[in-house]
């Protein structure tokens, strides 16, 4: 038994990206560590933005995992590429270091001055203190990293022959996609919306998960791709596959566009002043492109290009748009952060002085934080896609998924 | 000889599938294309209607007749008769209208976004649930219409009439919006209802014995001779038509909630709302599917034809959709507090202590404590108890609307003008009277047309994959 080839293993080419990525990563973070030195407050708004980037994939990809566990369906071949991309979580946990050491500079509320003259913050202080804030981020990781891995631990007895675990995963998978729900908004909460002293947006929460699913689906997508080539992917993997991944991540954008829009129109339409001055800020000064950047690219090109069905079925095209679309899912993740440290309109007491005060710019650690987090995730990724089969060919859903034609 | 034992749960079956988690089959076996259509058309051929269908029919005709003599007492009285009142400017009309606008949801979703996923569980459910769109919708377009007092002028003050007195209805509103989103979705159910039910009207055509009955399907079917060139047109109008259908799923609720949301009333001010009301209108609407397909399967007989899996199905959707209502129910909580906002931390705290506190924790009850039942197969097997628990989802849905309508107008900002809301015995007789207009519709439509499509169960039984020479 032992020398008989494992089915489905994972080929030795993925070595050359695996080590790769952890150069660009190491070179990212000698620049970050340099930008820590010589320009602190960047550093961590710039590692704000890169860090929820990668998060949004590996929880995105856990969060379909477990649509797909629920699901079913031929798009189950991804799964391994779901799983490996959630068995990064305990790396995104140690880079939320960072974040922490940054409270100070990002959040408002960690200033007992500030909440003192501030009757808001005063009013929330029960929640956002540094205490319950960190609490809070213990419970997040430590659900979604117990999640992930027991996930994906019995997906690996399955592979061992041991079906036992086919309606406990059914049964993970449905409790789990309610806590990732819940924590991923509270998460939105408490690292993206207390950047702002005053704003709230009850639709936010969503917003944060959809973009995940765009993040998870055009990661999955691109990697994919580069399995294609080779052994033993390159024969499971069919045009039909890619359709399918590219018909949700055209559902994803539609979904992120509904979200977006329903937001912005009734903040606007109401024009309350307790709104809507997180619009003002990223509707003036230079912002304004920038927001129809992401309305053009990051609704309606990819709207329409993904509407082709030719393009869903090649997946040499398809990922051209899913790379896109992670470019820009991260310019959509800067605009979240970053106007708020606009000196003219920014809501963030912490706001930028000197030169940069109020206009759109772009500072290198924009840069170099995302190379930084992405070379060290992708890394991880690949060392997670390394150890284990490629396909979970003993799940017998999926077995018979793969089986018959159509539908899914 | 080994004794076959009965398999344990998760041990392999023939196929690979663990036992006692394998999906029931959409159809149950042993039909072939000629039972189907025997007993599905069989329904509306027969001389003998049977009697149940009688008694239903007419307790559902006397509620009708309620809704008549309201509307009577309506046009002649005026909107006084209800407990409508300053601050509470409407009242049932809007609840009953969101209410009935979100069942309808269910049958676009069946017949559109599941026939582009290529869901073959759709088949045997969707006929019925979009006719009762199409009823759900002509019961909720009563109450703007009649809310107006003097209906034979709504049109004058909704649609865009010609400019010629320079008074253009207000674009900016939402209830205009409202107009457009309803008649666009009434029109173009319609449509996909009519086109789908052809092919089966031609099947009546072909068999019915009378002459009226030849004459009328024989119209009604459009010259249906069901030539490969007929099926090919055929085809094509059905995708287009679940194209367009599909974006309408989420607009039209959407719409519905800007009602309340484009406002700055807090309660009804929350971004969340659109994806809130068209999650809670899927819901609402499976809940109605679920109440009406289970007797419908009982005294007609089509548990072969609507199954287990549909059950099982339709639960889980509600399942989801009503986790995402009670998502939506936390995220309001939470943030009225978050806000700081002393207006609506009050509303939140009317909700939960005011005068209709009972009423908010009903439908909290309902709708985020009771469908948790719905995780449990063994809940998912009792036919009887999800019938049950669906009355108790259409409730709690209606409640939801009551609570987000009257609490946020009886106490609004200044508290000089506070009041009570209480409907009187007209708003219950108008309501009651459009669930007999709706049920009143349902039973004629299940006598005169097939509620299954009939050609599009035959794609489903084992003998279409058959080559044709291999058929019998």
């Amino acid at each position: 038994m032992a020398d008989m080839p494992t089915p489905y293993a994972p080929p030795a080419e993925i070595e050359g990206p695996r080590s790769r990525a952890l150069l660009v990563g190491l070179v990212g973070l000698a620049a970050c560590v340099a930008g820590f030195i010589v320009d602190r407050d960047h550093f961590f708004r710039s590692w704000l933005v890169a860090y929820l980037l990668f998060l949004g994939i590996a929880l995105g990809s856990m969060g379909l995992l477990m649509i797909q566990h629920l699901s079913g369906g031929a798009w189950g071949v991804f799964r391994r590429v779901f799983e490996a991309s959630s068995r990064t979580l305990p790396l995104m946990a140690l880079l939320f270091l960072p974040v922490v050491l940054g409270m100070g500079t990002l959040y408002p509320w960690t200033h007992p001055d500030q909440v003192a003259q501030d009757e808001v913050l005063r009013h929330r202080a029960i929640y956002l203190n540094t205490g319950f804030f960190l609490a809070r981020a213990f419970v997040y990781f430590a659900g979604w990293i117990l999640i992930a891995w027991t996930l994906t631990r019995w997906s690996r007895r399955q592979d061992a022959g041991d079906m036992r675990v086919n309606l406990p995963i059914q049964y993970l998978a449905g409790g789990g996609l309610v806590f990732y729900t819940f924590a991923a908004t509270f998460a939105a909460v408490d690292w993206i919306m207390s950047i702002n002293p005053h704003w709230y947006s009850t639709l936010f929460g969503f917003i944060f998960v959809g973009g995940h699913g765009i993040s998870a689906l055009s990661f999955t997508i691109v990697v994919s791709t580069l399995l294609a080539r080779w052994a033993p992917m390159d024969t499971v993997l069919k045009p039909s596959h890619f359709h399918d991944l590219g018909k949700l991540s055209l559902a994803f954008v539609m979904l992120w566009a509904y979200f977006n829009f329903s937001q912005y129109m009734l903040v606007y339409a109401a024009n309350l002043v307790e709104e809507i001055p997180y619009f003002i800020a990223r509707t003036s000064g230079g912002w304004q492109y920038l927001a129809l950047f992401l309305v053009v690219f990051q609704f309606a090109v990819p709207f329409l290009l993904l509407l082709s069905r030719d393009l869903k079925r090649m997946p040499l095209r398809l990922v051209w748009v899913s790379a896109a679309l992670l470019l820009v899912r991260d310019i959509d993740l800067f605009m979240l952060v970053a106007p708020e440290f606009d000196a003219a309109s920014g809501a963030n007491l912490h706001v930028l002085t000197g030169e940069h005060a109020s206009h759109v710019f772009v500072h290198w650690l924009d840069l170099a934080a995302p190379l930084a987090i992405g070379g060290l995730w992708v890394w991880m990724f690949f060392t997670q896609l390394a150890q284990r089969p490629l396909l979970a060919f003993a799940d017998p859903y999926l077995r018979n998924a793969l089986e018959s034609p159509g539908g899914h | 000889m080994a004794v076959p034992q009965k398999p344990v749960e998760g041990q392999l079956l023939e196929g690979g599938v663990p036992a006692g988690r394998a999906a029931p089959a959409v159809i149950a076996p042993g039909h072939t294309f000629e039972s189907v259509t025997d007993k599905i058309s069989g329904i509306v051929l027969t001389k003998r209607t049977p009697i149940g269908w009688f008694i239903g029919f007419a307790v559902a005709f006397a509620f009708l007749m309620l809704l008549n003599l309201t509307i009577g007492h309506l046009l002649m009285t005026g909107i006084g008769i209800w407990g409508n009142n300053v601050p509470v400017g409407w009242a049932f009309d809007i609840i009953n209208f969101v209410w009935w606008i979100g069942i309808g949801h269910a049958g676009t979703l069946i017949s559109a976004i599941l026939l582009l996923f290529r869901q073959q569980w759709r088949t045997s459910i969707n006929r019925f649930a979009e006719a009762m769109t199409l009823f759900a919708v002509a019961c909720a377009a009563m109450f703007p219409l009649l809310h107006t007092g003097r209906p034979w002028l709504a049109a004058y003050w909704l649609l865009p009439y010609p400019n010629t007195m320079g008074l253009w209805p207000q674009f900016r509103s939402p209830l205009i919006w409202d107009v457009f989103a309803v008649t666009t979705y009434f029109t173009v159910s319609l449509l996909f209802w009519f086109t789908g039910l052809v092919p089966d009207l031609a099947t009546l055509r072909d068999r019915a014995q009378s002459r009226a009955a030849k004459v009328i399907f024989g119209v009604l079917s459009l010259g249906w001779r069901g030539s490969a060139r007929h099926w090919q047109n055929y085809e094509v109008a059905y995708l287009l038509l679940a194209g367009i259908s599909t974006p309408l799923v989420l607009s039209v609720h959407s719409v519905v909630s800007f009602d309340f949301a484009v406002s700055v009333l807090p309660g009804w001010h929350a971004t969340i709302f659109p994806p809130y009301f068209v999650a809670g209108a899927i819901y609402s609407g499976f809940a109605m599917v679920m109440t009406l397909a289970v007797p419908l399967r009982k005294f007609y007989g089509l548990e072969d034809f609507i199954t287990m899996r549909h059950i099982h199905n339709m639960t889980k959707v509600m399942l989801v959709t009503g986790m995402i209502v009670a998502y939506g129910y936390g995220q309001e909580a939470f943030f009225a507090w978050y806000s700081a906002n002393p207006y609506e931390g009050y509303m939140m705290l009317n909700r939960m202590t005011g005068p209709y506190a009972p009423l908010y924790w009903s439908l909290i009850a309902i709708n985020a404590g009771m469908i948790q039942l719905f995780w449990f197969r063994r809940v998912r097997d009792n036919v009887v108890l999800l019938f049950i628990l669906s009355l108790f989802v259409n409730v709690g849905m209606w409640l939801e609307r009551f609570i987000i309508i009257v609490t946020s107008l009886h106490r609004d900002f200044l508290p000089s003008s506070w009041d009570i809301y209480q409907p009187t015995r007209w708003d219950f007789a108008m309501f009651t009277g459009t669930i007999g207009l709706f049920l009143s519709l349902f039973f004629l439509f299940i006598r005169f047309l097939p509620a299954i499509a009939i050609f599009e169960m035959r794609t489903i039984v084992p003998e279409a994959k058959l080559q044709p020479e291999q058929r019998g």
